[in-house]
């Protein structure tokens, strides 16, 4: 039988338990560049709640927040008590009214189960409150008496077991023994962390290119031994070297001999691969994607399991020995201890909460029959915990999305921007939610500012090497892979400059490196103690006590001393025909491929007529220091990397008359006076970098003036508006003050939070600004930009969707993912990270690799799946996502809603259970302010959509243009 | 102007604890903890004042304005049975304030980065407090005039460590490594209390200023105590064989780490021995053995460095080299270069320590360079390779030391039985269990 398995390879009960695992590690790659991802992307196929419980139960994490918090949800208004009944209602369909006891239905029964904690386990917390006569119970003492002596007569409800054995080391663990695992996974942090590292250490784990069994073993052949708990590894290791056994093999011996066989194999290897996930996960990755990995090293996960089932098989057999008991896996695992029984008072309790609800007396809880007992128990048990929170997590986002849907028919219903006039300047910033209170902050000045959302690579997918990068990176989303390679070269007449200038810069990088590398060695840590320590210690001490003028005043002179040289992108490719040498890309785009990318994304937009006389094209980015998630920050559709280098091109294009000219054939006139400028927000410290203003024609000088001021109050009071989340700026700043506030935080060495990131998606909007234009969406909305007028065959709304679905749903998911549990999903507080060989950050001195987002990204963040909103018919969203796979899952799957909204008619339906609902807006006045800080500024809390009166169109009742307010130099706070 | 240097001696070593006082009594009266502002507020006054204090003894020593001070100042009695007294006396002079001056300004300074970095962190009050203590038990080492005092302030500067790298204590890791340097702790801080024990019968006074006598001591005296000195010192400053307990102490939150290992807690034990200085001097017995076990120590941590793929366990490491070599400095006799390497080390590695969670960025800045193979590599590769494992290993110093306090935890286990099995017998427990 045995053999028959093993010759089918397929079959390979060792590989399937290893490929099960692969679904469930964390995919994280090295930390330098952080890509957002559905944390549970393998169960993807699944429905949300299926996979959300699956992964969960695989990882033993949590699936949703706790009871306790939805509770606390529902008591401050968060989650409306309607939503519940109405989940409640839906999920039980007919069997809802059912009769459970006397005056108890079984949507009531459901009820009391999620919004009260009748069904608790904390025994002594009843007991004690009982007995001080502060318990709910309490209220009714005949009855407790009545409730307790049942409860006690049985039947009991039964506890669950939650514990679940697996490996020897669960047994071990509940018998008492000291912990294999942390001898074990000790030594593998250590030898996994030599072999993977990326260049941290001096010297890596010899032989690693021989993968990681043979260098381990080979490791242990030299000499090395084992940890004292592993004792007897580094024979078994020789002789693996010197057989040079495979992986699989020696996988297989140790199971043998530890006993574990038949359908025990699967459950105790992938629990193996499990313990460790971090590391584990981290090899699993860099076996799918060496190109992540830059040295050689090739790693597999069969061989890291190799590898800790061989230090694992002593350690096991060590500890059954001190215990005195079998390391045999099916003499092991029967010697585990049965739950103790449920205490009769946490089944009295329930019985309170319930025969109070039902309105019975103590002597008919005295008289239930068994039977009856026992049918409520058995309702109870049906209902579990993991149930009850997964209609929460419903209510919760069911009441979320009433308040949007409410919102956005409220704002739909004011009259249409009727004005004719030419805008006075556009700005295209990415869709990302973080830029949608600088948006409206812009918006809010005039009502000649119009402001547009795309995915910030800008429609180009490049390769880009800046002036001092050493090599090219790709600068698009993850699943583009970049046609083109674009560089910044210094223009003419700074070459001589920028030669001098780069070798002293690599002189001095090579010198700082050095420094670094050699204060780690003996006499090179004595000659530097003496050399630099004094001087050291004066910059900690600007650094910690005055950061921002530190910094500010270190980049002041130094680009007076050595101003960075004059660059142009490469961007147009001269069409000579030839042909790029054998696996290089083209450097720069040729000119119909210039006016393809500029087309399409001014299409994608809807901005094919009224061109301002500026254009400002802002990519995103974010600046900040010890701070090993920095990359997690900046632009997820550049592939985790700063969006400028996109915005410039794409400006730079735009600019050329002989791209004009091309897009002019397809339809859309960009005027001779209009003019593109490409510049990068930096989303933590708020400041503005402007790219080529050198090429500014003079002509264009005061309305590129107009534009840099509005630009300049709008990060401001943008500012201003993430200050009032963080608790340490007080709320009554002006917006100048909260700009300092907002720098300092960004070039401070102790802040772990230098800006709060996604941590407040929740929703996507795709469709025409007009319709969201003047509401304060509390920077929780992707704004999209698209026009259903100018895309009459869909093609623009597939292509938005294919690109926003999937990278808008992977950072909501890893948010939700990191939040709801984030110990297992997420990474903890960052307080104690510690980088470890350049590839992720680890706890203390020595833990698993911590994936995911730490606790400080996550702390507002509410958990939910992202509501996304598109200005199409519900006909047209089903032919695209029919078209492409990815959307289709999420959206059939519900990773995320999915709301229409009738261009024509702005009818609105939600996706739910396989089909598009009708969904009636409730009738809302909504709160009206003149200004968005009069709004937000008054907590710190998310606040409810409100109008913004200043940024309304004057046909829909906005203040139009003011006076003076816009005149050049007349900046006021 | 004595007037003036007691009021200053006494407010540098009090006002830190009496922020302390200040949070504790509110975390003890309230019902609720002290906000993050109260408490930031409360021991920053306290460690600023300290600051301030030291700097007018340095004022003072330096006699700047009026006559220079230097020597012991008197405080009365701390403790008086019968006719053993034990002073409380304080000692103004070159090493004492300059060690004083420095502590204070940088645990002032680590308040400063930990007020943003802990902020909103649950422990943030327990922080604060530890930094207190710390800085208390830190003034008193370095203003101590007398081995009693002493010990006293270097059981603090312990203790807070072992607290704070026991920080994060709903994990197992940082509770198991502080329980790890904690017994550390106890083991060698035998060596100072036996030694002072020992002072006050051979010399009568456990005062630095009777050293100056240690003369009379006949050369095995004299060694006794200079190696129980040296046990000490070896265990706070983490020398071979008790380096296990310094990568754990990594465990900590960022700035606590920066604070003690690289800067103050890790130097303590040279301070000691600098302060000890002509008990050492009179025997080359002792100083031989601390020149061998500050060179293993340097050598074994520069190759621990080279294999540590951790910012902060590296920069743990390439501490302890340094200490490794100050030790053998002081040893030598080289005080004066000792002190002056020992104040630079701790200023540099502050700054690195403070600025770890860094390397990504820095990486990407600077670019990064292959380290090449060094010449160990090149010509012995079968020898590199065993300096690998031993240091990647880290020689298993941990285990080696779990095996040779095994018998006593054997005794302890015995003992534990024989106690449960007495209570049984007895039931001693009650019907309670």
């Amino acid at each position: 039988m045995r053999l028959a398995v093993e010759q089918g390879a397929s079959a390979d009960p060792i590989e399937r338990a290893l490929e099960r695992a692969r679904g469930v590690l964390p995919d994280q790659g090295p930390i330098g560049v952080f890509i957002h991802h559905n944390t549970l992307h393998a169960y993807q196929h699944l429905p949300f709640h299926e996979g959300v419980q699956a992964g969960a139960e695989a990882l033993s994490a949590r699936p949703y927040l706790s009871l306790r918090q939805f509770r606390d949800a529902l008591a401050s208004g968060r989650i409306d008590d309607r939503d519940v009944r109405r989940e409640i209602a839906l999920a039980l369909g007919p069997r809802g009214p059912e009769t459970i006891l006397p005056g108890l239905t079984r949507a009531e029964l459901w009820h009391q189960l999620m919004v009260t904690d009748a069904d608790t386990d904390d025994a002594a917390g009843i007991e004690f409150t009982i007995r001080a006569g502060i318990a709910r119970e309490c209220a009714n003492l005949t009855l407790w008496e009545a409730c307790l002596a049942r409860a006690r007569r049985g039947p009991g409800l039964g506890l669950a077991e939650r514990r679940r054995f697996r490996r020897h080391r669960d047994v071990l663990v509940a018998l008492g023994a000291a912990d294999p695992d942390v001898a074990v996974h000790g030594e593998l942090i250590r030898l996994g962390s030599g072999f993977l590292d990326q260049g941290q250490a001096h010297a890596p784990l010899p032989g690693r290119h021989q993968g990681f069994l043979l260098a381990v073993t080979e490791f242990y052949s030299n000499g090395a031994s084992a940890p004292l708990a592993c004792r007897g590894a580094e024979a078994d290791m020789c002789r693996v070297f010197e057989r040079k056994e495979p992986a699989s093999h020696v996988i297989r011996a140790i199971l043998d001999d530890l006993g574990v066989r038949g359908d025990d194999l699967d459950a105790f290897l992938f629990a193996t691969a499990l313990a460790l996930p971090g590391f584990t996960g981290m090899f699993a990755r860099l076996e799918r994607h060496p190109e992540e990995h830059r040295v050689e090293a090739p790693a597999t996960l069969v061989d890291l399991v190799a590898v800790r089932l061989l230090l694992e098989r002593p350690a096991i057999a060590r500890a059954c020995r001190e215990l005195g008991v079998s390391a045999s896996w099916p003499v092991l695992r029967t010697l585990v201890s049965p739950v103790p029984p449920r205490p009769a008072v946490l089944d009295a309790s329930l019985l309170w909460g319930l025969a109070s609800a039902a309105g019975l007396g103590a002597h008919e809880v005295a008289a239930m029959e068994d039977a009856t007992l026992e049918a409520l128990w058995a309702e109870c048990r049906a209902f579990d915990d993991v149930r009850r929170r997964q209609l929460f997590q419903e209510a919760y986002e069911r009441t979320y999305r009433g308040w949007v849907l409410d919102a956005l028919a409220a704002r739909r219903a004011l009259p249409a921007d009727d004005n004719e006039e030419r805008p006075r300047a556009q700005f295209i910033f990415c869709i990302d939610e973080r830029e949608e209170s600088i948006r409206r902050a812009i918006e809010e000045q005039h009502p000649g500012y119009i402001t547009f959302g795309a995915a910030g690579f800008f429609g180009v997918a490049i390769d880009y090497q800046g002036l001092y990068d050493r090599e090219p990176a790709a600068h698009c989303p993850v699943v583009v892979t970049p046609g083109h390679e674009v560089h910044e070269r210094p223009v003419y007449t700074d070459l001589g400059w920028h030669r001098l200038r780069q070798g002293a810069r690599d002189r001095w990088h090579a010198w700082e490196r050095r420094a670094a590398s050699s204060s780690h060695t003996l006499s090179g840590g004595a000659g530097m103690s003496f050399l630099l320590g004094p001087l050291s210690a004066v910059k900690t001490f600007a650094r910690v006590v005055a950061p921002r003028s530190s910094v500010l005043w270190g980049d002041r002179v130094l680009s007076r001393l050595a101003p960075l040289p004059n660059t142009r992108l490469s961007t147009l490719r001269p069409e000579d025909g030839a042909r790029p040498a054998e696996g290089r890309k083209p450097v720069g785009f040729s000119l119909d491929e210039s006016v393809d990318r500029v087309a399409s994304v001014l299409t994608n937009l809807g901005l094919v007529r009224s061109f301002a006389p500026i254009v400002v094209v802002l990519g995103h980015g974010s600046t900040s220091l010890n701070n090993p998630h920095e990359s997690a920050h900046d632009c997820g559709a550049c592939g985790g990397r700063r969006g400028g280098a996109n915005a410039r091109l794409f400006a730079d294009m735009a600019n050329r008359p002989d791209v004009r000219d091309g897009v002019r054939k397809r339809g859309i006139d960009i005027p001779a006076d209009t003019w593109f400028i490409g510049a990068l927000h930096d989303t933590a410290s708020d400041a503005v970098l402007y790219y080529d203003l050198e090429t500014l024609p003079a002509l264009h000088a005061a309305a590129f003036d107009e534009a840099w001021q509005a630009l300049e109050r709008a990060r401001a009071e943008n500012a201003l508006e993430r200050s009032r989340r963080f608790q340490d700026a007080p709320l009554d700043f002006d917006a100048a003050q909260a700009l300092r506030h907002v720098e300092a935080r960004s070039s401070h060495l102790a802040q772990p939070r230098p800006e709060y990131g996604h941590c407040t998606n929740s929703i996507c909007i795709v469709g025409r600004r007009q319709l969201t234009r003047g509401l304060h969406l509390d920077r929780r909305a992707f704004l999209v930009s698209y026009d259903p007028a100018v895309d009459t065959n869909h093609t623009v709304l597939e292509r938005i969707l294919a690109a926003v679905g999937p990278v808008g749903a992977g950072i909501s998911l890893e948010y939700y993912f990191s939040s709801v549990d984030n110990e297992t999903f997420g990474c903890g507080t960052k307080l104690p990270h510690n980088v470890t060989g350049l590839i992720g950050v680890m706890n203390g001195h020595q833990s698993d690799l911590r994936t995911g987002l730490p606790l400080q990204m996550v702390e507002l963040h509410e958990p939910m799946r992202l509501l996304l909103i598109v200005d199409a018919t519900p006909e047209a969203l089903l032919a695209v996502a029919g078209r492409q796979p990815e959307v289709a899952e999420l959206v059939g799957n519900a990773w995320i809603q999915l709301v229409s909204v009738d261009p024509a008619t702005g009818a609105m339906a939600v996706f739910e259970r396989g089909r598009f609902e009708p969904y009636e807006p409730n009738p809302t006045l909504l709160p009206v302010v003149d200004r968005s800080r009069e709004w937000h500024m008054r907590t710190r809390e998310h606040v409810k959509p409100a109008l913004v009166r200043s940024a309304l169109p004057v046909s829909a009742g906005g203040q139009g243009l003011r006076p003076g307010a816009t005149a050049p130099g007349a900046l006021h706070a | 102007m004595s007037l003036v240097i007691r009021m200053a001696l006494a407010l540098a070593i009090l006002s830190p604890l009496a922020g302390v006082a200040v949070v504790g009594v509110r975390v003890l009266l309230g019902d609720r903890q002290p906000g993050e502002a109260t408490t930031a507020r409360a021991i920053a006054t306290g460690l600023i004042a300290s600051v301030l204090a030291s700097l007018a003894v340095l004022w003072v020593f330096l006699g700047i304005t009026g006559q220079a001070i230097d020597g012991d100042i008197e405080f009365g009695d701390w403790l008086r049975i019968g006719d053993f007294v034990i002073p409380a006396v304080l000692r103004v002079d070159g090493i004492s304030v300059t060690i004083s001056v420095f502590a204070s300004v940088l645990t002032a300074l680590i308040a400063r980065f930990s007020r943003t970095y802990l902020h909103k962190e649950p422990g943030f009050v327990r922080f604060f407090v530890l930094l207190g203590l710390f800085a208390t038990g830190t003034q008193l080492v370095a203003l101590a005039g007398a081995l009693e005092l002493f010990f006293a302030g270097w059981e603090i500067i312990g203790i807070s460590s072992a607290f704070f790298i026991g920080f994060f204590h709903e994990r197992g890791e940082p509770v198991r490594s502080s329980i790890r340097a904690f017994a550390t702790y106890r083991f060698s801080d035998a060596g100072l209390l036996i030694a002072t024990v020992v002072t006050l019968e051979f010399l009568g006074s456990a005062r630095f200023s009777a050293f100056e006598r240690v003369g009379t001591l006949e050369p095995t005296q004299a060694t006794v105590l200079a190696l129980l000195f040296l046990l000490s010192a070896m265990g706070k400053s983490a020398q071979l064989p008790f380096s296990g307990w310094l990568p754990r102490a990594m465990e900590g939150p960022t700035p606590s780490s920066a604070l003690f290992y690289g800067a103050v807690s890790i130097h303590a034990g040279l301070f000691l021995l600098l302060r000890v200085w002509p008990v050492l001097e009179v025997s080359p017995v002792a100083r031989a053995a601390g020149v061998a076990v500050g060179l293993a120590t340097a050598v074994y941590a520069a190759a621990v460095v080279r294999v540590h793929t951790d910012a902060k366990g590296a920069l743990a490491h390439a501490t302890l080299a340094q200490v490794g070599l100050i030790l053998a400095e002081i040893c030598l006799g080289w005080t004066a270069l000792a002190l002056a390497h020992l104040v630079c080390h701790a200023l540099l590695r502050l700054g690195q320590y403070l600025k770890a969670p860094n390397m990504i960025h820095d990486t990407h800045r600077l670019g990064h360079e292959p380290h090449g193979p060094s010449q160990l590599e090149r010509w012995a590769p079968k020898l590199a390779d065993r300096v690998y494992a031993a240091s990647l290993h880290r020689l298993r110093l941990d285990d080696r030391i779990d095996v040779a306090f095994s018998p006593v935890l054997g005794v302890a286990r015995l003992l534990e039985r024989a106690d449960r099995w007495v209570r049984r017998t007895l039931s001693l427990d009650g019907a309670a269990s």
